[in-house]
């Protein structure tokens, strides 16, 4: 059992203690948010033979593959650019294998984890598709039918997942690691709470105050997490909600790399092991677009507007009477005398 | 004198026109985003649209970067996470249309969107699944759209399924939202829709301009065609103008999309910027 002390750490420290290789890793971040610079280290300490499990197959995944840290891959899309890709070359090559589920059945998958069942209900329209005929590695465990108890009817269902960690970035955390992401929310707490490790990177870590008055935004509880890392535009150069917009410029760069073997290679040497960590890609960003790039990127403001979750009252007035009983503390003992009911 | 358009300016028009107000939406990425926001600004302003990102009640101000992007919109109704999009709202039969892209399909609507020859030794990799084939499971109607992708005898895979065998087959294999299915298909040459009776696609509506023949060349089964078969309506001047201040680079096309971004000056890059880019262009792009 973890306890709710500091979990905050280096990136590197992070990845080191509850990354392995061959490890089932999922990427926890969907479409946005991606959790880039989390995943650029697991790529410079060099991790191999990782089952990736990735919900919307993108930068993140493609830099992953690219270094080939990957033997297989459980997804529900694949990135194709200009009709090829890190992932795609290397399932061409035989390098990787991918099970294929749809987004809504990868989904489920975690989220039978997540619950602590053995399988998910899925939904049965998939069984006159090719999704459930055909099959890789996952075989005749990728789906199963089995008849519902009551009314008799064909369900179809997926294996619970449960990967040994989860890596996600998040808008903010506290230090003892109760995790805050809002905006759409897709399946990250799925992704989270499904693995046995959870690797939290945010935006900005924040006072426990700032947690306790929004627990609605927390995805994450502190007691699941096991480390927390601070990385300032840690899913640059995709969006993160309320801090910055996708990097448009950079990102047409680096897709437009992963279309050979070749263009990834010179791009992760600059942009991944060409950076020691993550302040280190941010200065050589600066270095190479100009200070005010990252900034012109940054979001403009749109708030929420804050909910009463009500103050606690007194329990005891001002004038020492409580507020329910009516007594006064001194009252208390001679109640108990009264009653008869202490203990000789 | 109406305003020329593009054939991709069409297909965008043609689809904002398939929502109707006060619908359940769900959009994708890419064309059916334009789509949706140019009918909720002209005729389907009640439309509820929905992202299976989780987002219910979401209006897009601009163009999105993503399925999942708040920041098109000012806040949204209802924040929900993925696995309750496709079962408490979908599954139940809650969403009226959805709109999905094509890569491969057949005269009953079903529909490939995963891979070009054999699924174990491919010739050519498209995206997968995503969401396409929940949706089109238990949405009351879907319309599909094909622009790159091809009208095939036999599919390579079965991605998301349309009528199956055709007739009452769907129904019949009680896995579907009764009734649901595809009801058009939106090509850049017309708009198809399916018989009631045998579910086979049929020729609707040809766009202007475009013969019988042209669009028979593309398809390798007899194609049949309404017996009231009439030309798709041109864009109006309002359809296009609101389009192309929403989204200009639906109207540009990709091709000047890219271009325009790649040559868009970035004042700030440095010297050394300026030459990591350089080499990279000669060493991978020349």
């Amino acid at each position: 059992m973890i306890n709710s002390n500091n979990k905050v750490m280096s990136l590197k420290k992070a990845i080191s203690d509850n990354v392995k290789d061959s490890d089932e890793l999922v990427l926890g971040n969907y479409t946005l948010s991606m959790c880039v610079a989390l995943a650029s280290e697991v790529i410079r300490q060099k991790k191999k033979h990782l089952t990736v499990y990735s919900q919307s197959s993108h930068i993140d995944l493609e830099y992953l593959a690219g270094a080939d840290c990957i033997d297989k891959i459980i997804t529900n899309f694949i990135s194709v650019i200009g009709g090829t890709g890190c992932v795609i070359r290397r399932m061409q090559r035989g390098d990787i294998e991918v099970e294929e589920y749809s987004n809504f059945q990868y989904n489920a998958r975690l989220q039978a984890g997540m619950y602590g069942f053995s399988f998910m209900p899925v939904l049965e329209g998939a069984i006159d598709t090719d999704l459930f005929r055909k099959r890789t590695f996952m075989g005749e465990n990728k789906f199963k039918i089995i008849k519902c108890p009551y009314t008799g009817k064909d369900i179809l269902t997926v294996p619970a997942a449960n990967p040994d960690v989860c890596i996600v970035h998040v808008q903010r955390a506290d230090k003892y690691g109760n995790a805050q992401y809002w905006g759409a929310m897709g399946s990250v707490q799925a992704a989270a709470l499904a693995s046995k490790r959870i690797v939290v990177s945010c935006e900005e870590i924040v006072d426990h105050e700032v947690i306790q008055s929004s627990p609605h935004n927390t995805i994450i509880p502190a007691y699941r997490t096991n480390a927390v890392v601070e990385a300032v535009f840690g899913a640059h150069p995709t969006p993160v909600a309320g801090y910055y917009r996708d990097d448009s410029f950079f990102n047409n760069w680096a897709f437009g790399l992963m279309m050979s073997d070749e263009g990834i290679k010179r791009w992760l040497d600059e942009w991944v092991y060409g950076c020691e960590d993550h302040p280190a890609y941010l200065q050589k960003y600066e270095e190479y677009y100009g200070k005010h790039m990252l900034n012109s990127l940054k979001s403009k403001p749109f708030y929420s507007t804050p909910v009463n979750y009500g103050d606690p009252q007194p329990t005891w007035d001002k004038n020492g009477v409580n507020a329910i009983l009516g007594i006064k503390y001194e009252d208390i003992e001679k109640i108990m005398e009264k009653e008869g009911i202490f203990h000789e | 004198m109406s305003k020329r358009y593009s054939i991709e300016e069409l297909l965008n028009i043609s689809i904002a026109r398939e929502i109707c107000d006060y619908e359940n939406v769900v959009i994708g990425a890419g064309i059916p985003v334009t789509a949706c926001v140019l009918a909720k600004g002209l005729h389907a302003k009640n439309a509820n649209l929905i992202t299976e990102s989780g987002m219910i009640g979401f209006d897009p101000l601009i163009p999105l970067i993503g399925i999942a992007d708040v920041e098109a919109c000012r806040g949204f109704s209802y924040s929900t996470d993925m696995f309750s999009i496709f079962t408490t709202h979908t599954y139940r039969g809650f969403v009226d249309s959805c709109f999905l892209g094509v890569g491969q399909v057949d005269k009953y609507g079903n529909v490939n969107s995963t891979v070009i020859g054999d699924y174990y030794n491919f010739k050519r990799r498209l995206p997968g699944s995503g969401g396409a084939s929940d949706f089109i499971s238990y949405a009351k109607r879907t319309v599909l759209t094909l622009n790159r992708g091809e009208f095939v005898e036999k599919l390579d895979y079965l991605t998301s399924p349309g009528y199956l065998d055709g007739g009452n087959s769907r129904d019949d294999s009680g896995h579907f939202l009764k009734g649901s299915g595809p009801c058009a298909l939106i090509s850049r040459r017309g708009i198809f829709k399916f018989d009631l009776g045998s579910k086979e696609m049929y020729l609707a509506h040809n766009h202007p301009g475009i013969s019988i023949e042209e669009i028979r060349k593309d398809i390798p089964w007899k194609l049949k065609i309404s017996s009231d078969l009439t030309e798709t309506e041109p864009p109006s001047d309002e359809e296009l103008e609101f389009m192309r201040k929403f989204n200009p680079s639906v109207s540009i096309g990709l091709r000047a999309t890219r271009r325009y971004i790649n040559r868009k000056k970035y004042p700030t890059l440095t010297k050394k910027g300026v030459a990591f880019l350089e080499e990279l262009r000669k060493l991978f792009f020349s």
